[in-house]
């Protein structure tokens, strides 16, 4: 797995949004799995499509690079890529910890 | 400055929340809606000032949202910039194709996002600026031409020039017509004298004075001027319009004439020692109306026999008389006090065929 703390730096003004759309990316992680086991690669593509547009925005750049992998990861078809990815990202929530400036 | 507000339209919650967020912190009012039927909606129902628009919407995509706003000219000239994580050449096209006037990348970038939100704002506040500056320029042709139009025809008839110029039912149609209509011509006495004993300057300031009091009148009961020269006016009613009362406006016009005219003979004896008085001629009938004249120049005019009937009896009219044919009296007599009207016969006008029915009523 990756580092054992991702640190992030949120604008302040966007604090009152984020434990909705941590909770969001929780739930996203679910969205995916669900996918996986289905091989459902276009709903897997369109998931990893929308947390390219929303991660980066917010400022967790990775998201939106996890995001990018899965988008291109499920245009290939490739389950097992595509499983690290789900991993990946799932330790990534765990382990940020977000600063507000 | 009014609020400008921008309708954020996205699928993902997050991301429309971020969006409206960084709007409202701008200083700008955003709502914020999660598909393309609600997009619509919501633009029908108050138009936004600047559409911010996902491309990859559940049902109709962004492409067709942005298309559907710009082919409607109620909101084709609100700005929409297309939000998309698309970064391929063909979404660009098919985006400018659809009309989009800006785009903005996904992950979107805060400070990009304000400068072409605030770009756009600016462009729409000259745009509408501008709009409304033409409009301004546009209401005061207009009543510039009204005030010009309004020095000849009553102020309705003016409006209405201005109103219908170019459609079928302008009230000057190029072909004459016949109408039901009252011809009231009013005529100063006493001006013969006036113009032998008075300086020039003076009469011409008389007679404006004269014909003030006058069109005053005509116009108060909206009567249309046809024709203004030397002492004489002519009025015509039910012309150009249909005036189902007309007989009635054109009896108010007399007596308003005449007592209006009170005030204005007194301060003249005072002023220049002579005795004034209008006397008015009332024919009602049927008559030609029509342009007349050259392609140079063209006069609205009235001819037929209740002109002419009108014309012979004013110039027998006395100082504050009102000679009116009789069909025209038998459509005011509940107006007019017996004890005023005089039955003057059948008199044979100069010039007519058949001898008409003369009364008098002296206000």
């Amino acid at each position: 797995m990756g580092e054992d703390v991702y640190k992030v730096k949120v604008a302040k003004d966007l604090e009152d949004l984020i434990p909705t759309f941590l909770g969001n990316r929780h739930k996203e992680i679910d969205a995916l799995r669900v996918a996986l086991a289905a091989a459902d690669f276009e709903q897997l593509r369109q998931l990893g499509h929308r947390m390219r547009g929303v991660g980066n925005s917010y400022g967790f750049e990775r998201i939106s690079v996890i995001g990018k992998h899965i988008e291109d990861g499920a245009r290939g078809g490739d389950k097992a890529a595509l499983a690290a990815q789900i991993a990946d990202y799932s330790d990534y929530l765990s382990k940020v910890q977000i600063t507000y400036e | 400055m009014s609020s400008f507000r921008v309708l954020v339209v996205d699928d993902d919650p997050d991301m429309a929340a971020f969006l409206a967020k960084i709007i409202t912190a701008e200083g700008m009012v955003a709502d914020a809606v999660y598909d393309g039927d609600s997009a619509l909606l919501s633009v029908l129902t108050q138009a936004p000032d600047l559409v911010l628009l996902d491309v990859m919407l559940p049902g109709k995509s962004g492409f067709d949202i942005c298309e559907h706003l710009k082919s409607d000219p109620a909101t084709a000239l609100i700005p929409v910039v297309l939000v998309t994580a698309l970064e391929d050449h063909e979404s660009r096209v098919r985006g400018i194709q659809a009309g989009a006037d800006d785009f903005l990348s996904k992950p979107v970038n805060r400070e990009e996002l304000i400068a072409r939100v605030k770009t756009l704002r600016r462009l729409h506040e000259t745009r509408r600026e501008l709009e409304e500056r033409r409009l301004a320029a546009e209401v005061q042709r207009k009543e510039a031409i009204r005030k010009a139009f309004s020095r000849y025809v009553s102020p309705r008839l003016a409006d209405t020039i201005i109103r219908d110029v170019g459609t079928d039912d302008a009230p000057f149609k190029a072909h004459a017509h016949r109408a039901e209509v009252v011809a009231l011509f009013a005529d100063l006495r006493g001006f013969t004298r006036i113009t032998e004993s008075i300086a020039v300057h003076n009469v011409v300031e008389m007679l404006n004075e004269f014909f003030s009091v006058l069109t005053e009148a005509a116009y108060h009961h909206e009567g249309t001027i046809f024709n203004m020269a030397g002492d004489s006016l002519l009025v015509g009613f039910n012309v150009p319009f249909p005036q189902p009362d007309a007989p009635a406006r054109a009896w108010r016009t007399a007596v308003d004439m005449v007592s209006s005219f009170g005030p204005l003979s007194v301060a003249w004896r005072g002023r220049y020692g002579v005795e004034t008085g209008v006397g008015i001629g009332i024919c009602s009938g049927e008559a030609i109306i029509g342009n007349v004249g050259s392609p140079h120049f063209m006069s609205y005019t009235v001819i037929g026999n209740p002109v002419n009937t009108a014309a012979r009896l004013v110039q027998m009219a006395q100082a504050d008389e009102v000679l009116v044919a009789g069909a025209f009296y038998q459509s005011i007599r509940d107006l007019v006090p017996e004890a005023r009207v005089q039955a003057r016969g059948d008199i044979a006008l100069r010039g007519m065929s058949e001898a008409t029915a003369v009364y008098s009523i002296r206000l």
